[in-house]
């Protein structure tokens, strides 16, 4: 197999298609009255929010921009408003800072200074708030998790992945970035670097350490089961570089999966309990 | 027997777990078919409970001469006409011991049963973990011909459908739950079963979406020749019917002579090889 660019082209009409599809019969099934996400002005949420409204209607989408005055960007939210305009979704703007603050000052072991911990305090907080809303208004929280995130476990456990779907979780980055202009997501939300807000300045490619357009090829070769030397001879990459890309899908399960228990009973729950994620 | 009959392609989905709402949905689709005419009609793979369903299998399995599959004969008596459907079939002589089965029905009642040899356990598929696989090719004698039945992973390997093809079937029903990835295997495999077989294949999928899996439907009726003669919607529930005539397997069959040109003496050595993969 060839590692090129091309390789990660999709027909994006089929997969639209098949993603609205899957978005409308999902909110069906579970008689939820629509779906909440969270807006960052990011492609990932901008065009899983164009996708609900596509699936089901905007009128029945809430759309949750949870700034908070750290990472607070005036041209993120503007993005955020401007595609909620565009594909007709309702938005609330929640200031979360006072909740963070709030928490902060209960937390006995709370370090100012520990970024990564302190991020990751404002992503579950704003799980929170999306959670919320669900469950008071009776709406499914839709995801906006990419499958190159995902694999290599670049989220916060039980904070930003936290959803009831996750429809654009088997599209790599780059592929959600094409789906986003097929659906008309403005380009400059399309084109700007990721980031998942969790501090000041934080963006994706840097804290990675690749580029999305090779860390998706890489994750492609991992997916079609080649081996890393393969992939770092035909992608011109140091073998340790794609051994480490590896390494991290491996060791992030953890992040994907329900907790682990250890085996005492007859059928347990993560093992072989196996019932279908939704009901009829 | 008949030569010519019209065959309905029942392409539907399903509602997991309910069994009464699915013999309704084969009852609507079964009327319906016979409208237009048909003297078989044709349901996906598992239509009885969905596809996936896991552990409530071994709630949902049951015997053949279970209720299910009463309610079902007596729909075929009723609008006389034939039936093939699939279901979990509990075995006769254990408790929890499932089979990926098909089911023939006629006019007056069970005709037989085909039990799905290959069972797919790799991707998204988990069959062998429930089900023990059949042991036989089986094609049936009915008023409209030798009926032979395969069951979807089944068309990967070709010997299933010649097994049925050398019985003497000369249309072989494939049912299926294939999930929109698979699409061109099956697209390529239903017409090269027909074409090497030189015979009618009827091949009914399922649609709907079940735990994010999206069966993409695309049933069709296939000619000896490979062509298409009916062909159903992708991704949508869809009823077709379309005419087999069995007289025109005997011009092609002349024409591309492969059960002529079949070399037994190859099938030993294959049988070595594969024993020793």
């Amino acid at each position: 197999m060839k590692l090129t660019q091309s390789v990660l082209d999709l027909n994006w009409e089929e997969v639209k298609t098949k993603i609205t599809r899957f978005i409308r019969d999902y909110v069906e099934k579970s008689r939820a009255k629509g779906i909440v996400l969270g807006l960052s002005g990011g492609v990932d949420s901008s065009t899983a929010a164009a996708l609900s409204a596509m699936a089901i209607g905007g009128n029945k989408v809430l759309g949750l921009l949870l700034p908070e005055k750290e990472t607070y960007n005036p041209r993120d939210m503007g993005h955020a408003e401007l595609v909620a305009k565009k594909f007709g979704i309702k938005t609330e703007k929640i200031d979360i800072t006072p909740a963070l603050e709030a928490l902060e000052k209960t937390i006995p072991v709370f370090d100012s200074e520990d970024k990564l911990c302190k991020g990751n305090l404002k992503a579950r907080t704003r799980m929170l708030y999306l959670y919320y809303y669900a469950n008071k208004l009776n709406l499914i929280v839709c995801g906006s998790s990419d499958k190159s995130e995902t694999m290599i476990g670049y989220f916060t456990k039980w904070g930003d992945v936290a959803a009831d779907i996750s429809p654009l979780m088997d599209l790599y980055k780059t592929q959600v970035r094409k789906l986003a202009e097929y659906l008309g997501v403005p380009d400059e939300i399309v084109k700007k670097p990721p980031s998942p807000m969790l501090w000041p300045g934080q963006t994706a490619e840097e804290e990675i350490g690749l580029k999305y357009e090779t860390l998706d090829l890489i994750l492609y070769g991992l997916e079609h089961f080649m081996k890393t030397e393969e992939i770092a001879n035909q992608l011109g990459l140091q073998k340790d570089l794609v051994e480490k890309v590896k390494k991290r899908w491996q060791t992030m399960e953890h992040k994907r999966r329900m907790p682990l228990t250890t085996k005492i009973q007859y059928r347990t729950v993560g093992f072989d309990f196996r019932l279908p994620h939704t009901q009829p | 027997m008949k030569q010519r009959f019209k065959v309905a392609l029942a392409q539907i989905s399903c509602l997991r777990g309910d069994k009464k709402a699915n013999i309704q949905k084969i009852e609507d689709f079964t009327e319906r078919a016979k409208k237009q005419g048909a003297e078989l009609v044709i349901f996906p793979e598992l239509s009885l409970t969905g596809y996936v369903v896991r552990d409530e299998l071994y709630e949902l399995a049951e015997k053949t001469t279970g209720p299910s599959t009463k309610a079902i004969e007596k729909l075929a008596r009723k609008h006389e006409i034939h039936i093939v459907f699939g279901m979990p079939e509990l075995s006769e002589k254990a408790q929890a011991t499932i089979y990926n089965t098909a089911v023939l029905i006629g006019p007056k009642g069970l005709i037989g049963k085909y039990r799905k040899m290959y069972l797919p356990t790799h991707s998204v598929f988990e069959e062998k973990r429930y089900f023990r696989p059949g042991y036989k090719a089986e094609a049936f004698e009915t008023e409209l011909g030798k009926l032979g039945l395969i069951i979807c992973y089944d068309i990967f390997f070709p010997e299933v459908s010649r097994l049925t093809r050398l019985e003497g079937a000369q249309l072989i029903i494939c049912i299926s739950a294939s999930p929109a990835v698979r699409r061109t295997f099956f697209e390529t495999l239903t017409v090269a079963r027909a074409i090497e077989n030189t015979s009618f294949l009827a091949y009914v999928n399922l649609v709907g979406i079940e735990d994010g899996l999206q069966f993409w439907g695309g049933s069709r009726l296939i000619g000896p020749n490979g062509k298409t003669i009916a062909a159903a919607k992708y991704d949508e529930e869809d009823l077709v019917v379309g005419e087999v005539d069995y007289a025109d397997i005997g011009p092609v069959e002349a024409f591309v002579p492969t059960l002529r040109d079949l070399r037994p003496e190859l099938f030993d050595k294959l049988k070595e090889k594969a024993e020793n993969l």
